[in-house]
C-alpha cells in the first residue's frame, strides 16, 4: 500500500510509447452480419414477385425464417469455430454470449419455419391448420431431403432443450458439452434440404453459389482452428503436468512443462482450454487463465475447486500429458488506452490480474491491484503479488470480509477516497458476476468511462 | 456490463422478427406488375385473333414484326394463351395472354410466366425448362408456345407442310397413387412431333416428382415415337401411368 513515484516523468513517456489500444473488431463484424442478413432478404424479395393469397403468405412467411434460419445457423458454427479474430480480439466471453443468443434465435427461427411451411403446403393443398401434421409426415416421406432435415431439426430441439438454463445447471458440463457436438451433424443433415427444396435456391442459382460458399467457408474455418490448429500446437509443445502446488484453501496452481512455451504466443490475462489425459479427465477440456507470464519452459494455471473437474485438479500427478487449445481471450494489456491502469480481482479472478500485475508495463505507482476474498487465508498467491508490487513500486489493495463476516465497502466514494484519481485509470476486472456487476457500477459512479472498464465474464 | 434483461430481450427480437416478416409479404403486391399483360386479354388480342379465324394464316412476312397467339391450353387451374411478337424471324417479346388465376394460383402464376417469358426470348423455341413449383402452368404455357410457333412456321413455310397435317390424339387417363397421368402428343403424319401431360400427379408432395418427370417422358416420346421408353427413376408410378395413357394414344391414331 506504498505510493512511490521513482520513475518520474521519463518513465511514463516511455510506458505510454507501448501503449497503443487496439480497437475490437465487433462493431464491422456485426455490420457484416446484418449486411448479410439485408442480402438473404433481398433473395427472397428478388425471387418473388407477389403473393396472392392466404396460403401464399404463410408459405413465404416460412421461406423468409427458414432463409435467415439458414444464414444465422452458419453464423452461429462461426461464432464457436474459435477464429482467432473473435477469440482474441472480441473476446471469448463475449463471443460466447453471442452465440447463446443467435443459437436460441435461430432455433426459434427453424420451429417457426417447419411450422409456417407446413401450413402453408396444407393450405395450398385446399386443407387447415388441422392437417398440419399429416403434411408434415407427407412432405418428410416425400419430398428429397426431407427426412434428414426432420432428423437434423429433432437434434437442434434436443440441443436447445439442454441448454435451457434449469436443465443445464442440472446436466454435468460433459453431457452438455457432447450434447452440444451434435450441433455439427443438425447442421449437415438440415442443409441439404435447403438446397434441394429451397425455391430461391432452384431459381438462383447464384443464390446456391453463396450459401455452398458460406458454409464451405464456415467448414473450413472449423476444420482448422478447431482440429488442425490444435493438433499442431500440441504436437509442437508437447505439454505434461510438472508439479500441482496447493495455494490456498482450495485452490491449487497448476505447473506445465513443455517445449518452447513461450512461441505459442500467449499473453498475460489470456487463457487455454485444457484437457488432461489422466483417468476420468480425458474427455473434457476446461478453460483456466494463466496465472503468471509465460515463460519458455513453463505454465502455471491456478484453479479453484469448484466443480467436479477443478477439485480432480490436485490429484494429477506429475507427467500426466496436456491437450491445451489457445491462446484465448482478450483481456490483455492492448485494450489499455492509458498510463494508469486499476487491477480488480475477485476471489479466484485473481489468475489473469496476476499475470497482468506482473506483466503491464508503467512506471512506479502507474498499476494498482486491488484484490477482494472471503477472509485473509483466501488471498491466494499474496506473497508473489506482495513480491511484484515491492519490486515494481506498484500498488497493491486488497479487501476482505471483517471477522464478523461484514462486507467490505466497496462504494464510489470510497474507491474515490482510496484513489483520488482514479478516473483516470483504464480497469481491468475479473470475479464472479454479482462482484463484477457490483464493481462495475461503483467505478462508474467514481467517474471511470465504461469504455475503459475491461472485463471478462463467463457468465450467459 | 450492461445490465442484460432475458425477458425484454426475447420480446424486442420476436416483435422484430414478426414485425419484419408482416411488413415484408405486405410490401409485396398481389398479383406480379410483371405480368400484367398476362393477367387481363388485353382487347387488342382478340381483335387480332378474330379477323384471322384463330389459327394459320396469321404469321406476320419475315422481316416485319407482328404477333401470332397460340391456341389455348388447358391445365387443371385454367387455360395457358401464350402471345408471340415476332419481328425479322426473331422472337422478340413473349407474353402469356391467358394464365391460371384464382386463390391458389395466382402466387405461382406470378412466378412462372415471368420466368417462361424470357426464357422463350433466350432459346427462341419451346424447349424451355419448366418451373418447378408451377408444372402445369410451365406445361400449359409450352403448349400454347408451340402452336404459336407451329403458324409462324406454317406462315413462313408458305404451306409447305400442308400434306402432312398436325392433328392431336389424349389418350386414356390413367390413376396412380397420387393422381391421374393423361397424355397428349401432336402427330404430324405418322411421327408424333410433340409429347406433353394434360395431367400429372399434383400436390405439394408430388409437384417436384412431376416437374423432375414429365419434360423427361415427353422428350422420350418424340424420340421413340412409340410407347416403348424408360421410366424416370425415381417417379415410377408417374412414368407406368404415362406410358399406358401415351399407348392409348397412339392406338387411337391408328399407329
Amino acid at each position: 500500500m506504498t505510493t512511490t513515484l521513482a520513475g518520474g516523468r521519463a518513465a511514463r513517456r516511455q510506458t505510454m510509447r507501448r501503449i497503443r489500444p487496439r480497437r475490437s473488431p465487433a462493431v464491422p463484424l456485426l455490420l457484416a452480419v446484418w449486411a448479410g442478413a439485408a442480402a438473404v432478404l433481398w433473395l427472397w424479395w428478388h425471387n418473388t414477385p407477389s403473393i396472392a393469397d392466404n396460403a401464399g403468405r404463410v408459405l413465404n412467411a416460412g421461406r423468409i425464417t427458414g432463409l435467415l434460419a439458414g444464414y444465422l445457423m452458419a453464423l452461429v458454427v462461426l461464432q464457436m469455430a474459435r477464429v482467432p479474430a473473435l477469440e482474441r480480439r472480441v473476446g471469448s466471453d463475449r463471443v460466447a454470449r453471442w452465440h447463446a443468443m443467435s443459437g436460441r434465435y435461430t432455433l426459434s427461427l427453424v420451429l417457426a419455419h417447419v411450422f409456417l411451411i407446413m401450413w402453408g403446403y396444407a393450405l395450398q393443398a385446399g386443407k387447415t391448420l388441422g392437417d398440419i401434421v399429416q403434411q408434415t409426415v407427407d412432405s418428410v416421406n416425400q419430398l428429397p431431403d426431407m427426412g434428414k432435415a426432420a432428423i437434423g431439426t429433432g437434434l437442434f430441439v434436443v440441443i436447445g432443450l439442454s441448454s435451457i438454463g434449469a436443465v443445464r445447471r442440472r446436466l454435468p458440463y460433459d453431457t452438455w458439452y457432447h450434447v452440444h457436438l451434435l450441433t455439427y451433424a443438425a447442421v449437415f443433415l438440415t442443409f441439404w434440404h435447403q438446397i434441394t427444396t429451397g425455391n430461391d435456391f432452384a431459381v438462383e442459382p447464384m443464390a446456391k453459389t453463396f450459401w455452398y460458399v458460406l458454409y464451405g467457408v464456415v467448414t473450413a474455418l472449423v476444420l482448422w482452428y478447431r482440429v488442425i490448429v490444435p493438433v499442431r500446437l500440441n504436437l509442437r509443445h508437447r505439454m505434461r503436468v510438472e508439479a500441482v502446488i496447493e495455494e490456498s484453501p482450495g485452490i491449487v496452481s497448476v505447473l506445465i512443462s513443455g517445449r518452447k512455451l513461450h512461441r505459442m504466443g500467449a499473453e498475460a490475462g489470456q487463457f487455454f482450454r485444457w484437457r488432461f489425459l489422466a483417468p476420468g479427465m480425458r474427455f473434457s477440456s476446461h478453460p483456466y487463465s494463466l496465472s503468471a507470464a509465460p515463460r519458455p519452459g513453463m505454465l502455471r494455471i491456478t484453479v479453484k475447486a469448484i466443480g467436479d473437474h477443478s477439485a480432480r485438479l490436485r490429484e494429477l500427478e506429475p507427467g500426466t500429458r496436456v491437450w491445451a487449445e489457445g491462446p484465448y481471450g482478450a483481456l490483455t494489456a492492448q485494450r489499455r488506452s492509458r498510463g494508469k491502469v486499476l487491477l480488480v480481482a475477485g476471489g479466484v479472478g485473481i489468475t489473469p490480474m496476476r499475470a497482468l500485475f506482473e506483466t503491464l508495463p508503467g512506471a512506479a505507482g502507474d498499476i494498482t491491484l486491488l484484490y477482494r476474498a472471503n477472509t485473509t487465508q483466501d488471498l491466494a498467491l499474496w506473497d508473489e503479488l506482495a513480491a511484484i508490487a515491492e519490486e515494481r513500486g506498484a500498488r497493491l489493495m486488497y479487501a476482505v470480509n471483517s471477522p464478523e463476516g461484514e462486507r467490505p465497502d466497496i462504494s464510489a466514494e470510497n474507491l474515490r477516497r482510496k484513489m483520488p484519481d482514479i478516473d483516470r485509470h483504464d480497469v481491468f476486472m475479473c470475479g464472479p458476476p454479482g462482484f463484477a456487476q457490483a464493481v462495475y457500477e461503483a467505478l462508474r459512479g467514481a467517474g471511470v468511462p465504461a469504455r475503459r472498464i475491461h472485463h471478462e465474464s463467463f457468465e450467459m | 456490463m450492461r445490465k442484460s434483461h432475458p425477458i425484454r430481450r426475447v420480446m424486442l427480437a420476436t416483435a422484430a422478427t414478426v414485425s419484419g416478416v408482416v411488413l415484408l409479404l405486405s410490401l409485396k403486391p398481389a398479383s406480379d406488375p410483371a405480368s400484367a399483360s398476362a393477367a387481363a386479354p388485353p382487347a387488342s388480342a382478340a381483335a387480332q385473333e378474330s379477323p384471322q379465324g384463330g389459327s394459320g394464316g396469321g404469321a406476320p412476312a419475315s422481316g416485319q414484326a407482328g404477333t401470332v397467339t397460340g391456341d389455348a391450353a388447358q391445365t387443371p387451374y385454367g387455360a395457358v394463351r401464350v402471345r408471340l411478337t415476332v419481328s425479322g424471324g426473331k422472337i422478340t417479346k413473349a407474353e402469356a395472354v391467358e394464365a391460371p388465376k384464382g386463390p391458389t394460383s395466382d402466387e405461382k402464376t406470378a412466378l412462372a410466366v415471368p420466368r417462361l417469358n424470357q426464357a422463350v426470348l433466350a432459346t427462341q423455341n419451346a424447349d424451355i425448362d419448366s418451373v418447378s413449383g408451377a408444372t402445369y402452368t410451365s406445361t400449359g404455357y409450352k403448349k400454347s408456345l408451340q402452336s404459336a410457333l407451329d403458324q409462324v412456321k406454317k406462315g413462313s413455310g408458305g404451306g409447305s407442310s400442308g400434306a402432312a397435317q398436325a392433328r392431336t390424339v389424349t389418350g386414356s387417363t390413367e390413376q396412380t397413387p397420387y393422381g391421374a397421368v393423361q397424355v397428349r402428343i401432336t402427330l404430324s403424319g405418322k411421327k408424333i412431333t410433340k409429347a406433353e401431360a394434360v395431367q400429372a400427379p399434383k400436390g405439394p408432395t408430388s409437384d417436384e416428382k412431376t416437374a423432375l418427370a414429365v419434360p423427361r417422358l415427353n422428350r422420350a416420346a418424340v424420340a421413340a415415337g412409340s410407347a416403348e421408353i424408360d421410366s424416370v427413376s425415381g417417379a415410377t408410378y408417374t412414368s407406368t401411368g404415362y406410358k399406358k395413357s401415351l399407348q392409348s394414344a397412339l392406338d387411337q391414331a391408328g399407329g
